[in-house]
C-alpha cells in the first residue's frame, strides 16, 4: 500500500512518515501544498494523509482541486476542532477527519479502515482458499497458522487480496508497493512474488503473462 | 407587597398620587372656601339691604319730622311697636306680618329687654341678643339654619335680622359633594396617567434590562434597539452597546487567542505522542531511540517557547504588569542584546551595522531587551544570507526612536495590517520552525504600548520596524 503524507511541520512528517514505513507502508511526503497537489496527481495513492494548515494551497484547497481528477482517499488531519472545519473538511472531500493531537495507532486504524472501504470491502480480514489476509494485524495466516512474510512480501499479498480476482499489472504493483525513495529493480517483484508462492502455495498467485497477477 | 415598592414604576405612581391628592385637596379646599365666604358675603348683603328695605318701608307713609330728638326717637319706638297696615309695606315684607317659614325676619327689643318689635315669621325661641355690646356695636351669627345680624344701638334697642340660609346651605353641600367627587374623579385620571406615563418612560429602560441580561447570559452578538432620537435613553443605549462592543470583541480575541495557543500547542504534542508512540512499537537500535528521543525534545523546546510567550503576554496583559519605571538607556540595552544575538547573525550570514546614540529613558529594562530580541532576531532570520540589518536608537522630537531595518524582500503590504496580531505569521507556514512562536511581534507590541509608546512596520524593499518611546 502506497501512501503520500502531505505535512509542512519537518518533524511530525518524519515522525509520520517513518512511523508509516514501519507499518509496512510505501510512504512519499510533501511539505507544502503545491508538491502534495502535484505528488497526488500524478501517483494513484492508496490513501493520503493531509494536513489542514499549509503554506501555499492550504489543504482545503488542495482537496478541492485533487477531487476535480482523484477519488484517492483522503484523511485530514487539523489542529482546529472546531465543528466548522470538519465539516468544510469533509464537504471539499476528504473521507475522514482526525483531530491533532491524535492517538497514532487511530490514524493507522482509520488508514485500514479507508483503504478497505475504497477496495470495496467490509472487514479487514480477507479469506482465499484457507489463506487469512488480516489487513488490522497485518499478518497472512494459512491453516490457522501464522507464516513469516517480510514487508515487501506481505504488502504485495494484501494488495493482491484487496484486488481479489482481477489482474493487477506490474506496474501498478509498483506503484503501490514502492514508494519514490526506493531504486527498484525491474526483476525485485518476481523474487517477492515467487518468495510468496514458496510459502503460500504456487497456485495461490497466478501469472497472467504480459498483463500482471491476480489472486484468483 | 414589598416587591411592589422596590418596584420603580409602583414608587413613581406612590410619589405622583401623593403630590397628586394634596393639590387637588388644596385646590378644592380652597375653592370651597372662595365660594362660601362669597355666599356668605352675598347673604350679609342681603340682610342688611332688607335691613334697610323695612326701615325705608316702615318710614314711607309718614316720615319722621327730626329724628335726631328724643320725641322723633320715642316715635320711631311707637311706630316699632305699632306699625302701620300690612297693606302699607311692599309684598316682599308682607312674610313678616303673616308669618310661615323661610325668607328673612327681623325683631327688636327695648333697652329693658321687652320685645318691640318680632315679625312672625322668625323662629319660636328668639331672644334679644346679648353679646353685642357698646364696643362692638354689630356681629353677624350663624346660628343652624340661620344666619342673624345682632345689633345693639346706643340707645339701648337691639335688634336681629335673620335669614333662612337652608337653599344657600344646601347648596353648598351640593357643590362640596361636587368638588369630592370631581375632585377623586381627577385623582383617579391623575393616576391612571401616571401609570401609563411611568409605564412608558420605563419601557425603554425594561427593554434595556432585558436585553443587558440576555447579553450577559451570554448572547454577546445582541445589541439594544436605538430608536433614532437622542434622549437620555437612547445616550444610555449607546454607552451601553458601547460598551458591549468592547466586551464582546476583548471575549472575541480572548477566545480566538487561546484557541490559536491550543492549535500552536497542538503540533509538537502530536509530535511527541507520534515519537514516543512509534518508539516503543518494537525493539530498536540505541541509534533510532536517541533520534526519536531527539525529536522530542525539539517538539517540547517548541512548548517551552510558546508556554514562556503566552506567560509573557499574560503578564504584559495585566493592569498592574509594568514594574517601577526606572532609568535606562535604549542604546545599551540593544548593544546587550545584538552581542547576545551576534552567534544567530552570524550562522545566518547576516551582518549586524549598529548606529546606536545615547537615549536615556525610563522604562522596563528587561522588557524592552524583549522587544529588541524580537525584532532583531526576526531581522536576523527572515532576510537571505548576506543581507545588512542595521540597528538605530536616537532622539528626535517624537520621543526616543528604535529603528531595526533589513534590506531583505520586504513583507507583502496585505501581511502588513495583522503583522503584531498574536499568531499572524506572514508566511502563513507553521514559523515554529526557527523556533518562532508567531508571538514575537505581539509581545513587542504590547511591551511597546505599556511603556505608551507604539510600533510601526515600513516594508517595500526591506522592513523597518520603529519603535517610538515618549
Amino acid at each position: 500500500m502506497r501512501l503520500l503524507v502531505i505535512e509542512d511541520d519537518p518533524l511530525l512528517l518524519h515522525s509520520l512518515s517513518e512511523g508509516l514505513r514501519e507499518e509496512l507502508y510505501a510512504v512519499d511526503t510533501a511539505a507544502d501544498g503545491e508538491e502534495g497537489l502535484r505528488k497526488a496527481r500524478e501517483t494513484d495513492y492508496d490513501s493520503i494523509v493531509l494536513d489542514g494548515m499549509l503554506p501555499g494551497i492550504d489543504g482545503w484547497e488542495l482537496l478541492a482541486r485533487l477531487r476535480r481528477e482523484k477519488k484517492t482517499p483522503v484523511l485530514m488531519l487539523t489542529a482546529r476542532d472546531a465543528v466548522p472545519d470538519r465539516i468544510r473538511g469533509l464537504d471539499a472531500g476528504a473521507d475522514d477527519y482526525l483531530t491533532k493531537p491524535f492517538d497514532f495507532e487511530e490514524l493507522l486504524a482509520r488508514l485500514r479502515a479507508l483503504i478497505r472501504r475504497s477496495s470495496g470491502l467490509g472487514t479487514s480480514v480477507l479469506e482465499i482458499d484457507g489463506i487469512e489476509v488480516d489487513t488490522a494485524a497485518r499478518i497472512v495466516r494459512h491453516g490457522g497458522e501464522a507464516v513469516s512474510l517480510t514487508p515487501r512480501e506481505y504488502g504485495l499479498v494484501e494488495y493482491l487480496a484487496l484486488h481479489r480476482g482481477s489482474v493487477v499489472s506490474r506496474t501498478e504493483l509498483y506503484e503501490h508497493l514502492f514508494d519514490e525513495s526506493d531504486d527498484t529493480l525491474s526483476n525485485l517483484l518476481d523474487v517477492h512474488v515467487s518468495n510468496v508462492r514458496k510459502k503460500l502455495g504456487a497456485s495461490f498467485i497466478s501469472t497472467r503473462r504480459g498483463h500482471g497477477y491476480c489472486i484468483e | 407587597m414589598k416587591l411592589l415598592f422596590q418596584s420603580v414604576r409602583w414608587r413613581l405612581l406612590l410619589w405622583y398620587s401623593l403630590i397628586l391628592l394634596v393639590l387637588i385637596t388644596g385646590l378644592c379646599l380652597l375653592s370651597y372656601r372662595l365660594a362660601s365666604n362669597y355666599r356668605t358675603d352675598q347673604i350679609d348683603r342681603e340682610i342688611r339691604s332688607f335691613q334697610g328695605t323695612f326701615f325705608r318701608s316702615l318710614f314711607a307713609s309718614r316720615p319722621p319730622s327730626d329724628k335726631k330728638d328724643s320725641e322723633s326717637f320715642d316715635k320711631i319706638l311707637e311706630r316699632l311697636r305699632n306699625p302701620a297696615e300690612v297693606s302699607s309695606f311692599p309684598p316682599e315684607l308682607h312674610a313678616l306680618f303673616e308669618g310661615g317659614e323661610g325668607g328673612s325676619y327681623i325683631a327688636f327689643w327695648d333697652s329693658d329687654g321687652s320685645p318691640l318689635f318680632i315679625s312672625a315669621n322668625a323662629p319660636a325661641n328668639l331672644c334679644p341678643p346679648t353679646t353685642p355690646t357698646t364696643e362692638n356695636p354689630t356681629k353677624y351669627i350663624e346660628k343652624g339654619n340661620f344666619r342673624e345680624h345682632h345689633r345693639a344701638n346706643p340707645d339701648g334697642i337691639r335688634s336681629i335680622t335673620g335669614r333662612d340660609i337652608r337653599a344657600e346651605q344646601t347648596e353648598l353641600r351640593n357643590f362640596c359633594l361636587l368638588l369630592a367627587l370631581g375632585g377623586s374623579a381627577v385623582w383617579l385620571a391623575g393616576l391612571g396617567g401616571g401609570w401609563w406615563l411611568a409605564g412608558r418612560a420605563l419601557k425603554p429602560i425594561d427593554t434595556i434590562g432585558r436585553t443587558a441580561s440576555r447579553i450577559a447570559a451570554g448572547n454577546l452578538d445582541e445589541r439594544i434597539q436605538i430608536a433614532n432620537t437622542d434622549n437620555e435613553l437612547d445616550r444610555l443605549g449607546h454607552v451601553l452597546n458601547d460598551t458591549f462592543e468592547r466586551l464582546s470583541a476583548a471575549v472575541e480575541r480572548q477566545k480566538r487567542f487561546t484557541a490559536d495557543a491550543s492549535h500552536e500547542l497542538r503540533t509538537p504534542v502530536t509530535i511527541i505522542l507520534s515519537e514516543t508512540q512509534r518508539a516503543l512499537k518494537r525493539e530498536r537500535e540505541p541509534e533510532q531511540y536517541r533520534e526519536i528521543l531527539a525529536n522530542c525534545r525539539t517538539a517540547a523546546e517548541r512548548m517551552r517557547a510558546l508556554v514562556e510567550s503566552l506567560l509573557v503576554l499574560a503578564r504584559q496583559d495585566l493592569p498592574t504588569s509594568g514594574t517601577e519605571p526606572v532609568p535606562c538607556d535604549l542604546a545599551d540595552i540593544t548593544t546587550g542584546v545584538a552581542d547576545l544575538l551576534q552567534p544567530l547573525a552570524d550562522e545566518h550570514s547576516i551582518t549586524v551595522r549598529r548606529e546606536l546614540s545615547p537615549t536615556p529613558l525610563k522604562g522596563d529594562p528587561h522588557s524592552l531587551a524583549m522587544v529588541v530580541q524580537n525584532l532583531l532576531s526576526n531581522a536576523l532570520v527572515h532576510p537571505p544570507s548576506g543581507s545588512t540589518v542595521v540597528l538605530k536608537t536616537f532622539v528626535s522630537t517624537d520621543g526616543t526612536i528604535l529603528e531595526v531595518s533589513d534590506d531583505g524582500p520586504g513583507i507583502a503590504a496585505e501581511h502588513l495590517p495583522r503583522l503584531f496580531d498574536r499568531f499572524y505569521r506572514a508566511d502563513s507556514a507553521r514559523g515554529q520552525i526557527n523556533g518562532h512562536t508567531g508571538l514575537g511581534l505581539a509581545i513587542a507590541k504590547t511591551i511597546v504600548e505599556n511603556h505608551g509608546g507604539r510600533i510601526e512596520v515600513e516594508s517595500n524593499r526591506g522592513t523597518t520596524f520603529r519603535v517610538v518611546l515618549p
